[in-house]
């Protein structure tokens, strides 16, 4: 789960971080809330808004009426901008770039540098010495002398004010199950560190921070032209995309195997549905459900099957009941081989529905089709 | 000669008498696995396709001599299953558990590098040396003796490009599936280091897919370490941008994680690199015949 900034910063605040006073708006006609001059910046789900124009500083009433309504309507590369965070306006003497991440790493890894306030990826390309990257045991946490490490490379003076920020960061990062705690830039304010913006990433699988995440969900249902996604309540992955054949794997190498196959082939994909960890018939008649379901661009589909944990008696049943119930008249071309292959191919026969053994030559049989029309 | 394990490793199986731990111990058993004990807290002393059940892995351990751990547990005790079984002082883990939040997949990693136990997953089918025994899901019905060495994040692929292998003809020494990421115990870099060094092993193959940069880790180490013929497969040539394809890891994002970086660091590296399975046995068994 992304948070927006003022939820960032909802975080920051319960693990004792500084942050600006702020107060977030979800319409253009609310009240000044607090004493001019402020800044106003656009909650949305994408970086790069300060460029965009989703960041402003209002001096008066007239500029806040201005800018409040030009933001709120934006679109930020593509995403809506939900609300307005009304922040003080703060003059940092120095600005410091600072994260935990857990993400693209198998270690959790702090980054740290004196050049915040920008792209840190660019900052690594230019001037990696400016850069520093320190491994995080779980166990132990940071230890004393990568503490002083990281005051090095700020070149902080008197470093107590930065210890007690870092492990209050660590708190924010191991205790509510976050992938990544960004602050960028963290400002040097009259002596103190502030974090003057903030992303968090917290794991979906994470059931300790289960109550958080439906916390920031409830958070989010006064938002401006915000509707909760959709989840998928099983372990299915559905992608669509802009093609005519569907394709449904039982495994996601396989799945992108097959996606390869399919564009080699020339075909176009309509959409990518992987079975995930379940493999029951029920997730198998999902499976057909979000791939064909109100989806008339869908001219045949293919079903790549290979059993190791997964049953094949179990994914006959359910691709065959889906079509019995729902009438499916395209062409199924289906692999199947593995655990209990014999009784699947058997209900699949039953039905009417011949199976493949080798991938390559359904998607051959696929091409075939499409090319007859 | 053989990766990981062999016909002397002796296993224990943590969840067997759960519904998928019991089918797989039995597909193992049915492999030629020696597996010695089993292990389900509150189950002690019942058997299991004749496998005796202890409620602590330390309790099988007084009774059995074993070395090997495969865990088919739930993700919220994952964890701490892997640290009991880690402190029983085992050589290799196999946790096939799916789901496990990352910050505790990060602490099992961290446990088992500190007490020297290999882990393979989190979320992976684990490893066959085909006719010989497994320690995994693999279907041994795929597989055959041969000399080429697998390893794979997917396991289904695994299972594709093993069969597709033996419809030619063609045999493997080891199939490796390490799991779908977005962080390991145990590498495609490991896997291929270890296939480098077994006798019998003369062509690995690496399959890969988008997403993370294990391939590029792997590429390095073949360029610097490696002298024997390396083909490989990347998957999700197409897979479109910013979307995760069934893997967590699985994601391309901007220019990090895509195919074309992964396959030119490899071809950098001197391995073959396929475009289909297809050509993949083509050059498999173009290799092997020039390495007799």
């Amino acid at each position: 789960m992304n948070l927006f900034e003022f939820e960032g910063k909802q975080m920051m605040r319960r693990f004792a971080i500084p942050v600006p006073e702020s107060h977030l708006l979800v319409s253009d006609s609310a009240p000044a809330p607090m004493d001019y001059p402020f800044v106003l910046k656009a909650q949305v789900m994408t970086g790069g808004r300060g460029k965009a124009g989703g960041v402003k500083v209002c001096h008066n009433e007239e500029e806040y009426r201005q800018y409040a309504s030009q933001i709120l309507h934006m679109e930020i590369k593509n995403h809506p901008v939900h609300g307005l965070l009304a922040e003080q306006r703060m003059q940092a003497a120095q600005e410091f770039y600072l994260s935990i991440t857990l993400q693209g790493v198998s270690v959790p890894t702090l980054i740290v540098s004196r050049m915040g306030g920008m792209d840190i990826e660019q900052v690594s390309k230019d001037h990696p010495e400016e850069i520093l990257k320190l491994e995080i045991d779980p166990f132990t946490r940071l230890k004393g002398y990568q503490k002083k490490m990281i005051a090095g490379q700020l070149n902080t003076a008197d470093p107590s004010d930065l210890y007690a920020l870092l492990d209050k960061l660590q708190d924010a990062f191991f205790s509510s199950g976050a992938l990544l705690v960004e602050i960028n830039p963290l400002g040097l304010v009259n002596g103190k560190l502030v974090a003057m913006d903030s992303k968090f990433v917290i794991d979906d699988h994470d059931s300790s921070a289960a109550n958080i995440r439906s916390e920031l969900e409830q958070g989010r249902s006064g938002l401006y032209r915000y509707t909760t996604p959709e989840k998928e309540q099983t372990t299915v992955t559905y992608v669509p995309l802009d093609g005519d054949v569907a394709m449904i794997s039982d495994g996601a190498g396989t799945g992108m195997l097959t996606l390869d196959l399919l564009h080699d082939a020339g075909l176009h994909v309509a959409s990518f549905c992987e079975l995930g960890g379940m493999t029951t018939p029920e997730i198998m008649y999902r499976a057909m459900e979000l791939s064909l379901k109100n989806r008339p661009q869908v001219k045949a589909i293919i079903v790549v099957l290979i059993g190791g944990f997964n049953r094949m008696d179990n994914m006959a049943v359910g691709l065959t009941s889906y079509c019995k119930e729902h009438g499916v008249t395209i062409p199924i071309f289906c692999r199947m081989c593995g655990t209990m292959q014999e009784e699947g191919i058997r209900i699949m026969e039953e039905h009417g529905f011949p199976t493949f053994n080798i991938l390559a030559e359904a998607v051959d049989a696929v091409a075939k089709a499409a090319k007859e029309g | 000669m053989s990766i990981l394990i062999n016909q002397e490793t002796r296993v224990l199986v943590q969840g067997v008498t759960g519904k998928s731990g019991s089918l797989q111990a039995k597909a193992m058993l049915d492999a030629g696995t020696n597996i010695v004990a089993g292990v389900t807290p509150g189950k002690g002393g019942q058997e299991v396709w004749g496998i005796p059940v202890y409620n602590y892995v330390a309790e099988a351990k007084k009774a059995h001599d074993f070395d090997t751990v495969i865990s088919f547990v739930p993700p919220k005790v994952a964890k701490d299953s892997c640290f009991e079984a880690i402190d029983a002082g085992i050589r290799l883990l196999v946790l096939t558990t799916e789901e496990i939040t990352m910050h505790d997949v990060v602490e099992i990693i961290a446990y088992a590098n500190a007490h020297g136990t290999t882990l393979i997953g989190p979320g992976c089918a684990g490893v066959i040396i085909p006719e010989v025994c497994k320690v995994g899901a693999h279907p041994v019905r795929f597989f055959k003796k041969g000399s080429v060495g697998i390893v794979s994040k997917s396991g289904a692929l695994s299972y594709e490009i093993g069969k597709t292998l033996t419809d030619n003809g063609i045999g493997q020494s080891g199939v490796v599936a390490i799991g779908g990421g977005p962080v390991w115990g145990f590498t495609q870099r490991d896997a291929v280091a270890l296939y480098a060094q077994d006798p019998g092993t003369k062509v690995i193959v690496l399959l890969g897919e988008i997403g993370g940069g294990s391939e590029e880790a792997a590429a390095a180490y073949i360029k610097a370490y490696v002298n024997k013929p390396v083909v490989s497969l990347i998957v999700g040539r197409n897979a479109p941008t910013g979307k995760s394809l069934g893997h967590a890891g699985a994601i391309v994002n901007g220019n990090v994680g895509t195919a074309a970086t992964k396959i030119a660091a490899l071809e950098d590296a001197g391995v073959h690199v396929v475009k289909n399975p297809a050509e993949l046995v083509e050059q498999v068994r173009a290799l092997l015949r020039k390495e007799g």
